[in-house]
C-alpha cells in the first residue's frame, strides 16, 4: 500500500426529482455541504476527481467541464471517471489512488446524475453491445431478472422462499430510508405490498426496483499528514478492490460471480480481513434489486453460496443484526446512478465515524462499501474503517 | 517521489480515416501486440485504465464494450472519460501507490462512426447559454485565434507555415492516416471555415487506437532496454463558461508548471529537447508553444518561422505530424505520449530526431482548451 487515505468530509444532496436546480447546481449542493462537513475551503483541494453514468442521459458532453465551477475545480487537476454502474465506486477509487500516489493531500471527489432530465432506460438500453445484445433493449431490469432466476435455479431455492426474502428486503430498505434525510423513496409498505406488486420483469417486481433518482455526492479525502494537522475524524480507507469482466452477458457466471468474488477479496486481503461476516459491522450493498443483494452477500463471503435467503430469514442484515446492510435504505430507495456508488462510501464514513444519524449503527467501526456496473460487468468494494 | 514510473513499450494502430475492424477488434489487436512486442502474458499485467468517450463511440459505459477484449478480463481498471492524457496519469499514479507493479494503458476513438466533431462538441456547450449561440470547439477556436490576432498581429501566413510542416512531417511517420508536401499558398486557398480558420488549419478527424505500458522501475529495466521515465505531470482545469476565462492564458500555463515543477525543469527552452502536442488547429500549436513556457507570449510564430519547431530545428514539435497526421479524438494524448516515448528510445524511423533525452507531451479536450495534461518524458 502507499500513503494511508482517510475520508474526512462528506455531503449528499436531497435526492428525488429535483426540478429546482440545474446539473451543476445540484452538484454546488453537496460539495458545499463537503466543504461545510470538513470545515475546509474550495481553496485547500488540491485535485478534483469526478463522474457520471453515460452523458447521454443528460444531454450534455464533457459534463464535467460544464460543473467544473460548481465543484470549485478552475484553475485545478480535474479528471472524469465514468464505468457505468460502478462510477461512484471508481470515483472513490480514483480519489484514494490521487492520494494514495503521494501526489496531493486533499482531493474532492464528486459524483452526479440528473435523471429526470432525459430517459435513462433508453441510454441504458445503449450499453450493450450494437451488434448483438441491444437489440433485446433489455435495459436493467431484463438483465437483472436473468440474473436473480439463474441464482434461485442454480441452488434449487423455493419461489415462495426467495420472494419472501426479497420481500423482507425491500421493506427494510424501505423502511430505514426513511431515517436517511438525503432518500428519495419514503413510503411505509409492507411485506404483502410488495409481494403484490406489479411485475416489472419476473420475478422483480416494481418494490423490487430501486427508482431513477436526481442527485449528487461529495466526499473529500486527505493523507494521513493532512489528517493529523486538521485534527479531523477520519474514516480510513483501508481497502480497495474492482474487477471486470466479459463485455457480452451470458459469458461469465454470474451466480458464482466472479468479478464480484475478486473485487471483494482484493480489498479484503489489503484490509486484512479473514473473516467478512464477523470482521465487517456494516455494509452498504450495491442493490439496485432485491434479489441482487442476496446475490451479493453470498459474493462477499457474508455467507456460504446458495445461503443468502437465511440472512434475511434470521434478520443478520437488518437493523439490529450481526451484520446490518444498507441502513441508508440503500440504492433500493435512492438512485441518482453517477453519485450511488459514492453515496455507498460516504454512508459507511458517517457509520464509521459516529455520524449517520437517526440510521447509526450503534459502535460501527469497520465497513463494506459497494458498486455495480456494466451489463453485470464490474464490481468495486472498499473496506472503510474508524482505526488504521 | 521515491519510486519511478517508465513506460516500457507502445503500440498504435495504422490510423485512417475509417479502419475496417470494429472496436473490439481494434482494441484486442493494439493490446496482444504490445504483450508480444514486451514478451509478457496478459497475466502479468497489474491493472488497465482506458480512455473512451460514449460520445465518441455511440455506446453508453463505452469501456464496457471492450473491457475484455483490451486484456482486463478479471482485473481491476478504470476508465478516465473523453482526454487518454488523464488516463495515463491515472496509470502512472495507480503505480505509484504501490497497489499494482504493472499498469495497461489504452484509449480508441472510431469518429467514423459517429456524427461530427462540430455536432459533438457543439454536445459539450452547455445547454443554456453557450449552446443557442452555436458554439462548438472549431468556434471557439475561432474566437481564440480572432482574440490572438488582435494582441500580437499574427498573420493566417503565420498559421499556414503549421500546417506545411504538420503535415510534411507526417508523410514520415507509417501510424499517420495523412500527410503530404503542400505550400502555404495551397493552404491559404482551402476555404474559410470559422475566420481566421480555414478548412486546411483544422486537423479533421480520424479513427486509432494506442496502448502503453507502464512499469515500476525494477519492472521496467527488466523488461525493456530502454525505459522511458514518467519525471512530471501536470493537469488543470479552466472554468466553465468562456466569459468567466482568458481565452490567451488559460490553464495550460499551470498545468506545465505542475509538471515541470515535479520533473525540475526550470528552463524548458534549454531543458527539453522535443514536444508532441495536441494541434487542434495550425493556430493552437502555436498558442500551446507559448503557454508550455518555450517563448513569450506572442512569440509563438517566430518559433515556427525561425525552423526552431521543425524536424531537425533546435526543438522539433509533432515530428509525428500531429493531429494533422492523425486525429482519434480521445485516443490523441496518448499517441502523443507514444511518439515521445518513440522518440526518446531512438525508434522513431524516419521521423526520427536526433539527440533527444528529455521530451514533453500535451493532451487537451474541452471548448478552447479547458482541460490540459502535460507529462514529462526522459531517458
Amino acid at each position: 500500500m502507499g500513503h494511508a487515505v482517510a475520508i474526512i468530509g462528506t455531503g449528499q444532496t436531497h435526492c428525488g426529482k429535483r426540478t429546482d436546480v440545474s446539473y451543476p447546481e445540484l452538484i454546488y449542493e453537496a460539495v458545499s455541504r463537503a466543504f461545510e462537513d470538513s470545515g475546509l475551503s474550495p481553496d485547500d483541494i488540491e485535485a478534483v476527481v469526478s463522474g457520471s453514468m453515460p452523458p447521454a442521459m443528460e444531454g450534455v458532453n464533457n459534463p464535467h467541464l460544464y460543473w467544473a465551477d460548481a465543484m470549485g475545480a478552475g484553475g485545478k487537476p480535474l479528471i472524469r471517471i465514468a464505468t457505468c454502474g460502478s462510477t461512484g465506486i471508481s470515483l472513490a477509487h480514483a480519489g484514494f489512488y490521487h492520494v494514495s500516489s503521494g501526489l496531493f493531500d486533499l482531493v474532492l471527489v464528486v459524483g452526479a446524475e440528473k435523471m429526470y432530465e432525459g430517459n435513462p432506460q433508453g441510454v441504458m438500453a445503449t450499453v450493450a453491445d450494437p451488434f448483438f445484445q441491444r437489440p433485446f433493449l433489455a435495459g436493467a431490469p431484463g438483465i437483472f431478472a436473468l440474473q436473480s432466476n439463474e441464482w434461485a435455479h442454480r441452488y434449487g431455492l423455493e419461489e415462495k422462499r426467495v420472494r419472501m426474502a426479497a420481500a423482507e428486503l425491500s421493506v427494510r430498505n424501505h423502511t430505514d430510508a426513511l431515517d436517511n434525510p438525503y432518500a428519495h423513496i419514503k413510503v411505509k409498505i409492507a411485506v404483502e405490498d410488495v409481494l403484490k406488486s406489479r411485475v416489472i420483469a419476473y420475478p422483480v417486481r416494481i418494490l423490487d426496483v430501486c427508482p431513477a433518482s436526481d442527485g449528487a455526492c461529495a466526499v473529500i479525502m486527505a493523507s494521513e499528514r493532512m489528517v493529523r494537522k486538521m485534527g479531523a475524524k477520519p474514516a480510513w480507507i483501508r481497502g480497495v478492490g474492482y474487477c471486470g469482466e466479459e463485455a457480452f452477458f451470458g459469458e461469465g457466471d454470474k451466480v458464482v460471480w466472479q468479478a464480484a468474488i475478486n473485487a471483494a477479496k482484493t480489498a479484503y486481503k489489503q484490509a486484512g480481513i479473514t473473516d467478512p461476516r464477523k470482521e465487517i459491522d456494516v455494509a452498504e450493498v450495491y442493490n439496485p434489486f432485491t434479489f441482487q443483494e442476496m446475490l451479493f452477500y453470498e459474493c462477499f463471503g457474508f455467507c456460504d453460496f446458495g445461503q443468502a435467503c437465511e440472512l434475511v430469514e434470521k434478520g443478520v442484515v437488518m437493523r439490529g443484526g450481526d451484520l446490518p446492510c444498507d441502513p441508508s435504505g440503500g440504492v433500493l430507495c435512492t438512485n441518482p446512478i453517477g453519485a450511488t456508488g459514492l453515496q455507498r462510501a460516504a454512508e459507511i464514513a458517517l457509520q464509521v465515524t459516529n455520524k449517520a444519524g437517526d440510521h447509526q449503527i450503534p459502535g460501527a467501526s469497520t465497513g463494506l462499501t459497494h458498486a455495480m456496473g456494466g451489463l453485470d460487468q464490474f464490481n468495486g468494494i472498499m473496506i472503510i474503517s474508524n482505526s488504521l | 517521489m521515491g519510486k519511478r514510473v517508465a513506460i516500457v513499450d507502445t503500440v498504435q494502430t495504422e490510423h485512417g480515416d475509417k479502419l475496417e475492424d470494429n472496436i473490439r477488434e481494434i482494441m484486442f489487436g493494439v493490446v496482444r501486440q504490445l504483450l508480444d512486442r514486451v514478451g509478457i502474458e496478459k497475466s502479468e499485467i497489474g491493472t488497465m485504465v482506458s480512455a473512451s468517450s460514449d460520445y465518441w463511440e455511440g455506446i453508453s459505459c463505452s469501456n464496457a464494450y471492450y473491457y475484455d477484449a483490451a486484456g482486463a478480463n478479471l482485473k481491476s481498471g478504470s476508465n478516465a472519460e473523453e482526454d487518454s492524457g488523464l488516463a495515463f496519469i491515472y496509470g502512472f499514479m495507480r503505480i505509484l501507490s504501490g497497489d499494482y507493479k504493472t499498469a495497461l494503458v489504452i484509449s480508441i476513438t472510431k469518429c467514423s462512426e459517429t456524427p461530427s466533431a462540430a455536432t459533438l462538441t457543439h454536445m459539450s456547450a452547455d445547454p443554456f447559454f453557450h449552446r443557442p449561440v452555436g458554439l462548438n470547439e472549431t468556434v471557439v477556436a475561432g474566437l481564440q485565434a480572432r482574440e490572438y490576432m488582435n494582441r500580437y498581429g499574427i498573420t493566417e501566413e503565420d498559421l499556414a507555415m503549421v500546417v506545411v510542416k504538420n503535415l510534411g512531417n507526417a508523410q514520415k511517420n507509417p501510424y499517420a492516416h495523412r500527410g503530404g508536401q503542400l505550400s502555404e499558398e495551397e493552404v491559404l486557398a482551402s476555404s474559410m471555415m470559422v475566420y481566421p480558420l480555414r478548412e486546411m488549419d483544422i486537423p479533421s478527424t480520424s479513427d486509432g487506437a494506442c496502448a502503453v505500458l507502464l512499469a515500476e522501475e525494477k519492472i521496467a529495466r527488466d523488461l525493456t532496454d530502454t525505459p522511458i521515465f514518467v519525471e512530471g505531470v501536470g493537469w488543470g482545469t479552466d472554468h466553465s463558461f468562456l466569459g468567466d476565462r482568458n481565452l490567451l492564458n488559460g490553464s495550460l500555463p499551470k498545468a506545465a508548471e505542475r509538471a515541470y515543477q515535479m520533473a525540475g525543469v526550470k528552463d524548458p527552452s534549454n531543458e527539453i529537447d522535443m514536444a508532441e502536442i495536441c494541434d487542434i488547429t495550425s493556430f493552437h500549436e502555436i498558442l500551446w508553444m507559448e503557454q508550455l513556457g518555450f517563448c513569450p507570449p506572442g512569440k509563438g510564430a517566430d518559433l515556427v518561422k525561425d525552423g526552431v519547431t521543425a524536424m531537425h530545428g533546435k526543438l522539433p514539435v509533432n515530428p509525428s505530424g500531429g493531429l494533422f497526421g492523425a486525429n482519434p479524438y480521445v485516443a490523441r494524448g496518448l499517441i502523443r505520449i507514444a511518439e515521445a516515448a518513440m522518440q526518446l528510445k531512438g525508434e522513431a524511423g524516419d521521423r526520427q530526431v536526433l539527440d533527444v533525452s528529455r521530451a514533453v507531451a500535451q493532451s487537451v479536450h474541452g471548448l478552447g482548451g479547458q482541460l490540459h495534461s502535460v507529462i514529462i518524458l526522459g531517458t
